[in-house]
């Protein structure tokens, strides 16, 4: 991987060796084209209420895709993601209310809103590590919930939290989408091309410079401190962009249903999103796409489409979380693959063995 | 409203105030020996049980069922659901507890975020709420009360305080005075080297699960009567405000633990009466918290850990 560079070739050196293109990236660059392909032309033509599910997958993959950032790259665990999606719901609908920002650039405003809540809360709580950041966040979570039952969402009110007990139901607008992306196929297009932005970004971070002192961090904080690393600025690097994440997922979801209420989130959604990050893999980015079908795809299929209780969703979360703790660090995306290769080569095997033994006899 | 009769101290209102000083402290009690049935966990086998209230709501909807739909005397009803905390926490303990032993606290604590999960799951299913439908699970020393000190009590708020207050006291006793306790503060210190010296380890960390256990069961037991109905999801996140406690003693100390528990449930019932703040008063044991934690890494500048994995 590391190419032996020469002064002088300096960026496009290191460029070269960021994004190699040996046989190994062209098969991984094909299969992530061909998943993209299915993903943006395929899925939508299933059925309506799938392609809501899907845009759902999405947007979730993109939440756990900043919380996988933070845990496996750089070993710091939030419990508190979903108070960032609420924050970015909420900071999005407020906008939406107020101004008439084209869509993108609410994106952004949001994201932007988001990581810098993020940051204030990641600022003090930097100095913490393992289980006392698990359980900062965890509480910061609980008391943006609080906070969020009581002001609840912005419906078209006036005042800081826009809300109001007599909505004008005529004058409601929701939060728009955009208008290239009016209806459910289109915005579903338009979140998994968003996402794929994001995974990008999520590619460009770990292949490059902040990913390095990320793992030296997280393989041992005093090393990175010795060997010159940053890691205030490093570690607040993360949750800047993981709070960015949610932020823009929060924006996401919040074009997806409209107008948001209070009851759609809980605080035990902490809790499964961090089991289905885990189940689905930290340690690939492909763990947070299984992360995302974990979180929204299963309930979808267990209700809708095989009218089985979805509270069993949550037995199975909590039955996986101490599965992927025990015996499989990697997630499915890890595990998955290595199985299927053990099946491979075990099936090989006794293929291997029938016909030799057919042949002996 | 109410009379001005009462005595008034820096403008506030005691008279008017006392019935949700009752409540706040008895509260606190629960939230109290909860805390400490954490911290003795913690101290003995690393691992923070983030599944104790949902132990204790499985507990408290078990004695509900029994209570409501079978005519098994009263009495059983509450000792199966103590004992169902103990029985639970043991299972977890003795099946995964050795698995996670050599682990990171962190990956402890999700584990039990895993039993959480299940447990949570299976409420969900078994007994689902909808619409305006509560249970409720009333204690009988609840309809007994008395006057203290011109504020109606009843017994099962002073049973909260007492089993709270007694129980941190003997737990005290006996990690300093027996060989058990002296086994569980040489475990905290250091496992392997506890294992080593013949101490029986995994008997004794099952000893602390189970007795953990009974404490989730006997609080989930308290909590629906004090709060007036008996709704799992505000029972499971019982464990927040337990939390809290723990936090404010440093996971360490009883005392201070129960000090935390009773601040934690005095601050969420006196803001109870102040329409400005009473929407806010739940984030009373979060707020706590996170200022606990934060006083706690003042000093903390690199931290030295084990990879998260």
């Amino acid at each position: 991987m590391a190419a032996s560079r020469t002064p002088g070739q300096g960026a496009a050196a290191a460029a070269r060796a960021t994004f190699s293109l040996d046989r190994g990236s062209i098969v991984r660059g094909l299969a992530i084209a061909v998943f993209l392909a299915i993903a943006i032309f395929f899925l939508p033509t299933i059925g309506a209420d799938w392609t809501t599910t899907f845009t759902s997958v999405a947007i979730y993959s993109v939440i756990t895709l900043g919380l996988g950032l933070l845990y496996g790259r750089v070993g710091l665990i939030s419990l508190g993601q979903v108070a960032l999606l609420v924050i970015g719901v909420w900071t999005s609908t407020r906008l939406s209310f107020a101004t008439d920002l084209p869509f993108p650039v609410l994106l952004l405003v949001t994201g932007a809103i988001t990581c810098g809540v993020g940051v204030l809360i990641g600022l003090p709580a930097i100095r913490l590590s393992g289980l006392y950041l698990a359980l900062i966040t965890l509480m910061a979570a609980g008391a943006v919930n609080v906070v969020l039952v009581a002001i609840n969402f912005p419906n078209g009110g006036g005042g800081f939290t826009g809300r109001t007990d007599t909505p004008d139901l005529s004058g409601l607008k929701p939060v728009a989408r955009p208008s290239i992306a009016e209806g459910d196929t289109a915005y579903y297009r338009y979140v998994v091309v968003v996402a794929a932005v994001m995974f990008l970004v999520a590619l460009l971070h770990v292949r490059g410079k902040p990913g390095r002192a990320w793992a030296a961090i997280r393989e041992s904080e005093p090393a990175a401190l010795a060997a010159g690393v940053n890691i205030v600025l490093y570690k607040l690097w993360a949750f800047a962009l993981a709070s960015f994440m949610a932020g823009v997922a929060g924006c996401l979801l919040a074009a997806q249903v409209g107008q948001p209420t209070a009851q759609s989130f809980q605080t035990q959604d902490s809790l499964t999103l961090l089991a289905t990050t885990l189940i689905g893999g930290i340690f690939s980015l492909w763990g947070a796409v299984v992360a995302g079908c974990f979180s929204q795809l299963l309930p979808f299929l267990f209700q809708v489409q095989w009218g089985i209780n979805p509270n069993f969703v949550l037995i199975l979360f909590g039955a996986g979380l101490l599965q992927v703790l025990l015996t499989a660090p990697g997630g499915l995306a890890q595990q998955f693959p290595k199985d299927m290769a053990n099946l491979g080569r075990l099936v090989w095997r006794g293929v291997g063995k029938v016909t030799g033994g057919g042949s002996g006899s | 409203m109410h009379s001005v009769v009462g005595f008034a101290v820096f403008g506030v209102d005691w008279e008017f105030l006392k019935p949700y000083i009752v409540l706040g402290l008895a509260l606190g009690g629960v939230y109290a020996l909860s805390g400490v049935g954490i911290v003795v966990l913690y101290q003995a086998t690393g691992v923070l049980n983030l599944a104790f209230g949902a132990i204790g709501a499985c507990g408290a909807l078990i004695a509900y069922w029994m209570i409501n739909h079978t005519s098994w005397p009263h009495w059983l009803a509450y000792v199966t659901c103590v004992a169902f905390g103990g029985v639970v926490n043991l299972a977890y303990g003795l099946l995964f507890g050795p698995a996670f032993a050599a682990r990171d606290p962190l990956v402890k604590m999700m584990g039990t975020l895993g039993l959480a999960l299940i447990l949570l799951g299976i409420m969900a299913w078994r007994a689902p709420v909808g619409g305006a439908f509560a249970r409720f699970l009333p204690l009988p020393s609840s309809s007994h009360t008395f006057t203290l000190f011109g504020a109606f009590v009843n017994w099962t708020q002073v049973i909260a305080l007492a089993f709270a207050l007694v129980l941190t006291a003997v737990t005290t006793a006996f990690l300093r005075y027996t060989n058990l306790g002296t086994a569980y503060r040489a475990i905290a210190n250091d496992r392997e080297i506890t294992a080593t010296l013949g101490v029986p380890v995994r008997r004794v960390e099952a000893s602390a699960w189970f007795g953990s256990g009974l404490v989730a069961g006997a609080a989930g037991l308290l909590l629906p009567d004090l709060i007036t109905s008996l709704d799992y999801a505000a029972l499971t996140f019982l464990v927040i405000a337990a939390l809290a406690a723990a936090l404010i003693g440093r996971l360490q100390s009883l005392w201070v633990t129960f000090a935390g528990g009773l601040a934690v449930g005095l601050a969420q019932a006196l803001f109870a009466p102040y329409a400005s703040l009473a929407r806010y008063r739940s984030a009373a044991p979060f707020v706590l918290a996170i200022l606990a934690l934060l006083w706690l890494s003042r000093h903390r500048v690199v931290t030295i850990t084990r990879t998260a994995r």
